[in-house]
């Protein structure tokens, strides 16, 4: 290999050399003369920047905007551009005074300039698919994890977030592109970093390429999209903000319906009535109706019972428990309003040789969730230098923040739940705490398993979860033979985290209530870094605008992580066996249980196990050709290296190629007047990725692992043999995933600048899926390799409009209002599987049934399984009906989507998809005098919902949990023929109440009501949602200008005021899952909880 | 001008030539924190290969957390939950694949205790196929080593197949030229029109593991040639070739000893076999070994204990504070009595009331003493924990009233043979009592089974009577008002025994008067009362059916009349009043549905159900 890539350098060098001779030669030079002034107020313009169009050769308009500059060889493009005004341009001719130039008022962002990768370009010069993210909308929302901001900002892009303070959002460009991972490459100054952290505040811009025309110069990383920030420079006058906000989050007014004791009672009565069981109860009782007791400990105990008198009461043998009978709020008793605050401050500045700006922010906000919360402190430090007349300019960038953020972990050591899960899974008739004050719990008999919520969340709030990281960027570009850049960036990120956790002994719960209580810590660093070297030529001669790069890069990543575990700490208080954080350390623990673990991280969109390395060496090069500012034309490739496949298959090579043509320009349209601009773009490319791939994947791997592969051999009951065990199996066949993507755009600015809009089609088909198939179980335990196993496609359309109004004298002043909507949708589809594969089914975690299933022509994360009918409603339905395993009035009716007339596994179907047909957001914002107003509306519209808390809730034969009120008020209730209660097994069985779809409630679990995967649980997931509202007032005066003020304004901000949906659950933005399994509502942290916020910004000059 | 470009011409070219080969060769990484081939292909790697394939003779395999229970090493949901031995326990549907299994109403929806069980036996399969691979491919390793490594990764290949051929019949056999790399995972269980027959694989498995494995182990818990022989005697017994196996049989009687060298004997006491002190004594043909607190627990599994029982204890606050599973069943309880002369009921009247430890008009005749270390009841010592109480059961509807002890540990073990990696959910249940996989009592009632079909009924009453003789061994039963030593296993002082306790062997000649029929049920009854709990009632009830003494629809008629008696008792079948054995189905539980769709993906079908399953 090396002598193939040793040729490739070669010719890249040949082909620059061509450049710079080309170059070469030119030596003539007249000087120019011009004055500029406003087009509106014919107005000198002061500080103007006139240059010659692709050199560096530039000066700036004095006050009374006459300008003077020397021309090499007379001739070029004369651009002239001041800040809120279109840029003019005067081709030279030879003469040398230029006259009045007149600028226009600018409204359209056309000439705004935005990094793109490598490179900047003015939005009109684009080709590519790039969605621009409005900054300030960006910030209209207060959050712990920036990215969630994302959602609606942009055309093209879907998140998914949590309300969890400082949890994780999934961003989607253009949906799902890969089985694995979908996150797309965030690139922060040049480095690939994380938006989760990043301070808001400090960010310049937002780019979103979309397609590989604008993505492909990242290669191998850039096939999920890319997302390009820009912070902050300084400049300019020396000034300080200080911008704040304090807030309120409160919980749902609601949680979920679920049935009081009385109900649950009754219900239970009926389980067993219906199955012809007599019904009886550890807590009920066992008389002809259910009796709710006063105590549920000592179990189904009334006042006065013996074990009631609290003399008697004992942790273990005596919990005196008192049942609540109206029924515990769980949801209300974990769900608390919590408070935010946001405080940032920066001081900027900078003079013409340097610039500096410095941030600092601190970020807190409680979960309402209680226990949980985030808080984080940061810093920004960025400066740029030049000298040399600005002929070489070095700087860097630099981020470096601490965050603490415990809270919402499912807990280690608790059975099967998280506290939120718990808080539906937990019988209502058990009290938070008991007669003691200690916790109450499924202890009490016959009240299921569920861990008990709040003793969850309490435990957990002397738990850390830290983490420190620092990123950022150092470079230095040179300007050389006037239409030469270097520039070299070396770049990166440390992060270091610190996790701990004590699980205590959980003597409430019904299971595991003995365990000795442990504690556990966790240490782990992540490290990447990226150099990166370009070489750009830029010329401009007569109507051509020629632009070309070529560079290197180099990225290494490497992390490591352990955590170690003892128990039986020295317990501090007895009475609730606790133990006093002050002995959280390991030494205080018994040495003979410690256990060790090499931990799995996941870091920046990446998971690996510890310890990871991985490397990535790409040569990329980029051509941006214009034609008299009309016909736009640009081609990229790349070229990655990637260290995780075999030599054979490690490098790729990714080209694009996109042209653009802004008809607008030409003359048969020069005088329509309405038409402002009108671009059409199109492009090809093509992209790779190994996302999520498995470093070591082209190796087969053996581990020495004590619980997977230790043996007792010697029988010593403690101290086992090592052993090895096949740990995985590698493949050095499997290669790039490649992503090829046709886009075709129009950008249009219309109605004398009024209305901006874009949109676009495209196709992306993503080739070469790394995934690991299914393999049937004969494979061992050892783990796949990933390989290149099926396509799938996206096709859809991006769409973005915005509409700038003026609304001239309303009570004497104008009301200016912007509007931006942004569409989002894509239908994606399997087109093809692995030779012979015709399907690929995807199995939750943790086993059972397939929950979704891979099939040619079907989305990815679609639902499948057996599709619900109706219930049985009688016997002879049941014998007209095709054969079925369980059947019996009450119970479900499946699709018999074969017609063979026997209902099995061939009748199995696709019957829900989670992918919504299309996402919207709707930006108002509004000024009129010093007030401003803006709201955010978001709606995602067409996607299905498994509203999993049901498969709980809704079938008591699970495990007793708490049952939903609409089961315990609406199941089918089953009756004989002169209409009594009778059970499913009686000949003359029917359902009285024939419009439910709830069946009718049993002991017994099995195929035709809760042990086939079904869609009984399936709900539509639409809904709109109202992000924000903000109502600001700005303070600006003259006297408050003499007091240096800039800005002073404060806002009153509503968050989700209201959700429209037809969804049942708590939130229909469910967490997103896998790619290939999401839309599953096991209930999960809401979003959509009510904030009321109160900030100020202040800028001082 | 001219002059820079020669500078900068050879500086460039050399600069991103230097940066292209430096970075390329970069790209050559080697995993961190795992062997490769080449670490392993060696003497060393290849003995920690086996030791890794015996590993998973707990059943326990963690790739994806919560694998257990369906792949428990003492296979207690197969062997006992859906035979007659006992309840699935907890709350009726709280593992609903246990219920599907217990009631035989297993489908392809409900697969994931077989599909546990299934992907388990192929990863020891696999590591066993692992270990012969592997050394072909080591260098410096004699070839006595050789010989004994892959004979010893053969037996294992052939335990996890017979297991395999117990609970699925039609289990593809895998042997080492199967593998990922070969893409030949789709092995089919039928060809040309009819299932493969894969005994004689099984066999030749053992075969080989007889000829090449010496008496005598360094470790104790290696399989010896002793071993081989009585697994290739099991493959004999499900197959009925009672004179193969009674060859094998007899030479081991004869001269087999344990891994340790000592000669197979049964123990003075019975409980010594259940209890983690007494472990790998002379009666241990081979068993699973377990160890706790070696640092092999995870948030997810808990390590090297005895996973697959972990719930398989009492109830809430119970001791050990757990789940309430795998409750012996009224029926097993009863087989318990004994007659006035000391013998089991053997014409089925055990089941009749008077009830043993029933709530009201409890039997007061004698019971056989072996009940009460197989059975937790009310008011019997639970080790040193106390008396057993009501409160223990999870849901006395369905659950009826005892627990499961064989797998359990007394108090002042606790710490010691029980777990305290306590992140883990349920570090109190798991423990480091050893999984019997056969011991001596097995060898001797398989032989006598042997002699009443092919040999002599007085030698059948001779192994019968050496396992009722040392059940009467009154030092090894419960006592009440006693103190229990957990190493030793017995109680002081024994003077109040905790139950009316009556056994005596058979008289003299009682095999060959009564005859045949007799014999067989006098045998038949022994296994069940001596390996009550252990995994085997189902797939003795399977051996003795089609092709065995009792004779086709024989398992589905012992196992329906259960049903017919359990379901008016508080008892699974209480609530789960439905459930009937359908002969010729479910003598065998259904091939996962998963694995199915997974060998049959392309379009042939390679894996079919077997007969009756949807």
């Amino acid at each position: 290999m090396p002598n193939k890539t040793g040729l490739f350098a070669k010719r890249s060098c040949i082909v620059c050399l061509l450049f710079l001779l080309l170059t070469y030669g030119v030596r003539a030079q007249n000087t120019i003369t011009g004055k500029v002034l406003g087009r509106t107020d014919n107005q000198p313009i002061a500080g103007a920047t006139v240059q010659i169009k692709g050199t560096k050769s530039a000066t700036q308009t004095i006050a009374d905007g006459s300008f003077s500059l020397d021309v090499p060889g007379g001739k070029g493009v004369v651009v002239i551009s001041f800040v809120g005004f279109e840029n003019a341009e005067i081709t030279l001719t030879g003469a040398s005074n230029l006259g009045t130039i007149l600028l226009t008022t600018s409204t359209a962002t056309l000439n705004q300039v935005f990094v793109t990768g490598y490179t900047a370009q003015r939005k009109k010069d684009i080709t590519g698919a790039v969605s621009v993210v409005n900054v300030d909308d960006l910030k209209s929302m207060p959050s712990g994890s920036t990215e969630s901001l994302l959602q609606g900002q942009a055309s093209g892009v879907t998140v998914f977030t949590t309300g969890a303070p400082g949890g994780a959002s999934v961003v989607q460009i253009r949906g799902i592109t890969s089985t694995g991972n979908s996150a797309p490459l965030v690139i922060i100054d040049g480095v690939p970093a994380s938006l989760h952290d990043i301070n808001v505040n400090d960010i310049q811009s937002v780019q979103v390429l979309k397609d590989a025309g604008a993505a492909s110069i990242y290669g191998v990383r850039g096939s999920n999209g890319v997302i390009i920030v820009t912070s902050k420079k300084g400049g300019g006058k020396f000034r300080i903000s200080y911008d704040a906000m304090v807030g309120t989050q409160q919980p749902l007014a609601h949680g979920w319906k679920l049935a009081n004791p009385t109900q649950t009672g009754q219900a239970k009565w009926l389980q067993y009535e219906n199955d012809g069981l007599v019904p009886s109860d550890k807590q009920y009782g066992s008389g002809a109706q259910p009796v709710v007791p006063d105590y549920i400990t000592p179990t189904g105990s009334m006042a006065g019972a013996p074990g009631t008198d609290p003399s008697t009461y004992a942790l273990y043998t005596n919990q005196i428990t008192l049942a609540d009978k109206g029924g515990n709020d769980w949801f209300h008793d974990i769900f608390k309003p919590a408070s935010m605050t946001d405080q940032n401050i920066s001081v900027s500045g900078g003079t013409e040789k340097s610039s500096f700006l410095f941030a600092f922010n601190y970020f807190s906000q409680d979960g309402t969730l209680i226990d949980t919360k985030l808080q984080r402190y940061s810093a920004r430090v960025n400066s740029v230098f030049s000298l040399f007349n600005d002929h070489v300019r070095i700087g860097e960038n630099l981020f470096a923040f601490y965050k603490s953020n415990p809270g919402y972990l499912n807990a280690p050591g608790v059975n099967n739940a998280n506290s939120i899960s718990a808080a539906y899974q937990i019988p209502n008739i058990i009290p938070v705490y008991d007669i003691m004050g200690n916790y109450a719990g499924t202890g009490s008999a016959g009240l299921g398993n569920s861990p008990q919520p709040v003793a969850i969340q309490n435990r957990q709030a002397n738990n850390k979860n830290q983490d420190y990281e620092i990123y950022g960027n150092a470079f230095a570009e040179l300007d050389f033979l006037r239409h030469f850049t270097v520039r070299t960036s070396i770049g990166g990120t440390v992060n270091y985290f610190f996790n701990n956790a004590f699980i205590y002994t959980a003597y409430e719960n019904a299971e595991n209530n003995t365990n000795a209580n442990s504690y556990q810590e966790q240490y782990g660093w992540n490290s990447s870094t990226i150099w990166t070297n370009s070489l750009k030529y830029n010329n401009v001669w007569d109507k051509h605008n020629l632009t070309v790069l070529g560079g290197t890069e180099y990225i290494t990543n490497s992390g490591r992580a352990v955590g170690t575990t003892r128990g039986n700490y020295y317990i501090t208080d007895s009475s609730n066996l606790t133990v006093s954080p002050n002995l959280w350390t390991l030494n205080f623990g018994n040495a003979s249980t410690q256990t060790n673990q090499n931990l799995i991280v996941t870091y920046n969109g990446l998971t690996a196990q510890t310890p990871y390395q991985f490397a990535l060496f790409s040569l990329f090069g980029r051509l941006d050709y214009q034609y008299n500012d009309k016909y736009l034309f640009s081609t990229t490739i790349r070229r990655d290296g990637s260290s995780v496949f075999s030599p054979s298959q490690r490098y790729g090579i990714f080209p694009s190629f996109t042209a653009g043509w802004r008809i607008s320009r030409e003359s048969f349209l020069q005088n329509v007047s309405w038409l402002d601009e009108l671009k059409i773009r199109g492009g090809w490319g093509k992209l790779g990725s190994i996302s999520n791939i498995n470093p070591t994947n082209a190796y087969t791997l053996f581990g020495q692992v004590a619980n997977q592969s230790y043996y007792d051999i010697n029988g010593t009951s403690t101290s086992p043999a090592a052993g090895l065990y096949t740990q995985q199996y590698g493949n050095p066949n499997t290669s790039w995933e490649k992503d090829i993507t046709t886009n075709i755009g129009i950008d249009a600015t219309i109605l004398h600048n009024r209305i901006d809009l874009s949109i676009e089609w495209y196709k992306k088909l993503i080739s070469g899926l790394l995934f690991v198939p299914q393999v049937p179980g004969t494979n061992g335990g050892a783990s796949d390799p990933f390989l290149n196993s099926g396509d799938i496609s996206n096709t859809g359309i991006d769409f973005a409009i915005t509409y700038h109004g003026n609304v001239h004298n309303v009570g004497q002043h104008d009301l200016h209002f912007d509007i931006t909507g942004t569409l989002t949708s894509y239908k994606n589809k399997v087109v093809s599987l692995p030779p012979g594969t015709q399907y690929i089914d995807i199995i939750p975690t943790g086993g059972g049934t397939p929950f979704s299933r891979l099939q040619v022509g079907q989305a990815a994360g679609a639902f499948f399984g057996y599709k619900v009918i109706g219930l049985f409603q009688n016997w002879a339905d049941v014998q007209k009906s095709p054969k079925q395993d369980a059947a019996a009035p009450g119970r479900f009716k499946y699709a018999d989507v074969n017609h063979d007339n026997v209902i099995d596994a061939n009748d199995r179907t696709f019957f829900g998809n989670p992918n919504p047909k299309f996402t919207t957001g709707l930006n108002i914002g509004v000024s009129y005098r010093n007030f401003d107003f803006y709201m955010f509306l978001y709606a995602s519209v067409g996607n299905d919902i498994l509203n999993d808390v049901k498969n709980s809730t809704d079938f008591p034969q699970g495990f007793g949990n708490q049952m939903s009120e609409n089961v315990a008020v609406s199941a089918a209730k089953i009756v004989n023929s002169s209409g009594q209660p009778t059970n499913v097994n009686d000949p003359t069985a029917q359902v009285a109440n024939p419009g439910t779809n709830v069946p009718a409630l049993e002991v017994n679990a099995n195929f035709s009501n809760s042990t086939a995967f079904n869609s009984y649980t399936l709900e539509s997931g639409s809904y709109l949602r109202c992000r924000t509202i903000t109502l600001g007032y700005n303070f600006i005066s003259p006297e408050l200008r003499k007091l240096h003020f800039d800005r002073l304004r404060v806002y009153f901000q509503v968050l989700n005021l209201f959700t429209v949906t037809k969804y049942s659950g708590l939130d229909p933005q469910v967490n997103p899952g896998t790619n290939v399994l999401f839309g599953i509502d096991g209930g999960a942290y809401p979003n959509n909880q009510k904030s009321y916020n109160l900030g100020v910004n202040v800028t001082l000059l | 001008m001219k002059s820079k470009i020669k500078i900068f011409i050879p500086v460039g070219v050399l600069l991103i030539a230097v940066i292209i080969y430096a970075c390329d060769k970069k790209l050559n990484i080697q995993p961190q924190g795992a062997l490769l081939t080449t670490n392993v292909y060696n003497n060393s790697g290849v003995q920690g290969l086996l030791i890794g394939a015996y590993k998973l003779l707990s059943g326990e395999d963690v790739p994806a957390p919560g694998l257990a229970y369906g792949s428990a090493g003492s296979n207690y949901v197969y062997g006992s939950n859906a035979a007659d031995d006992s309840y699935k326990g907890s709350t009726p549907s709280d593992q609903p694949d246990a219920t599907a299994i217990e009631s035989w109403a297993l489908n392809q929806a409900t697969t994931q205790y077989v599909e546990e069980k299934w992907s388990v036996l192929y990863t020891g399969i696999q590591r066993a196929n692992d270990v012969i691979r592997a050394v072909r491919l080591a260098t410096g390793i004699s070839s006595a080593d050789t010989t004994e490594y892959v004979a010893e990764a053969r037996f294992l290949r052939g335990f996890f197949h017979l297991d395999g051929k117990k609970v699925f019949n039609n289990f593809p056999y895998v042997d080492e030229n199967v593998s990922y790399a070969n893409n030949n995972l789709n092995v089919p269980n039928y060809e040309n029109g009819a299932y493969v027959n894969i005994w004689p694989k099984i066999e030749a498995d053992f075969t080989y593991a007889v000829t090449n494995l010496p008496g005598t182990q360094p470790n104790i818990g290696r399989a010896n040639k002793w071993a081989a022989m009585a697994f290739l005697a099991k493959c004999y017994m499900f197959e009925h070739r009672y004179s193969d196996a009674k060859t094998l049989l007899d030479q081991i009687i004869a001269g087999g000893t344990t891994a340790g060298g000592t000669p197979y004997s049964l123990e003075p006491d019975y409980e010594a076999n259940f209890n983690p002190p007494q472990k790998n004594g002379p009666e241990s043909v081979f068993a699973c070994q377990t160890s706790v607190n070696d640092g092999s627990s995870t948030a997810n599994d808990g390590g090297n204990g005895d996973m697959g029982d972990v719930l398989n204890f009492p109830y809430g606050q119970g001791p050990i504070g757990c789940c309430g599973f795998n409750n012996p069943s009224w029926n097993l309880v009863q087989a318990f009595k004994t007659d006035a002369n000391g013998l089991p009921y053997l014409d089925g009247s055990y089941n009749n009331s008077p009830l043993v430890s029933d709530t009201i008009n409890a039997w007061t005749g004698t019971v056989d003493p072996r009940l009460d270390w197989v059975a937790a009841r009310p008011g019997k010592p639970f080790f040193d924990w106390g008396m057993e109480e009501d409160s223990w059961i999870r849901d006395p509807n369905s659950d009826g009233r005892f627990l499961p002890k064989k797998n359990a540990y007394s108090k002042s073990q606790q710490g010691t043979y029980s777990s305290t990696e306590t992140v883990f959910w349920g570090a109190t249940q798991i423990d480091a009592n050893n999984i019997n996989l056969c011991r001596y009592a097995d060898v001797l009632l398989w032989d006598a089974e042997c002699e009443i079909e092919v040999g002599s009924l007085d030698q059948a009453e001779t192994y019968v009577n050496m396992i009722r003789t040392r059940a009467s061994n009154s030092s090894g039963w419960v006592y009440l008002n006693a103190a229990y030593n957990s190493s030793t296993g017995t109680y002081s002082p024994q003077t109040t025994p905790a139950d009316n306790y009556n056994i005596k062997p058979y008289p003299a000649g009682a095999f060959a008067s009564n005859g045949q029929a007799y014999a067989r049920k006098a045998v038949q009854m022994e296994r069940r009362l001596e390996l009550a709990m252990e995994g085997h009632r189902f797939f003795d009830l399977q051996r003795w059916d089609q092709g065995g003494p009792n004779g086709a629809g024989s398992m589905a008629a012992v196992l329906n009349n259960y049903v017919s008696v359990e379901k008016n008792r508080h008892s699974f079948y209480y609530v789960v009043n439905t459930a009937v054995f359908t002969p010729g189905v479910n003598e065998y539980f259904a091939i996962p549905q998963v694995e199915i769709d997974a060998e049959n993906s392309t379009g042939k079908v390679f894996l079919k159900q077997n007969p009756g399953y949807q």
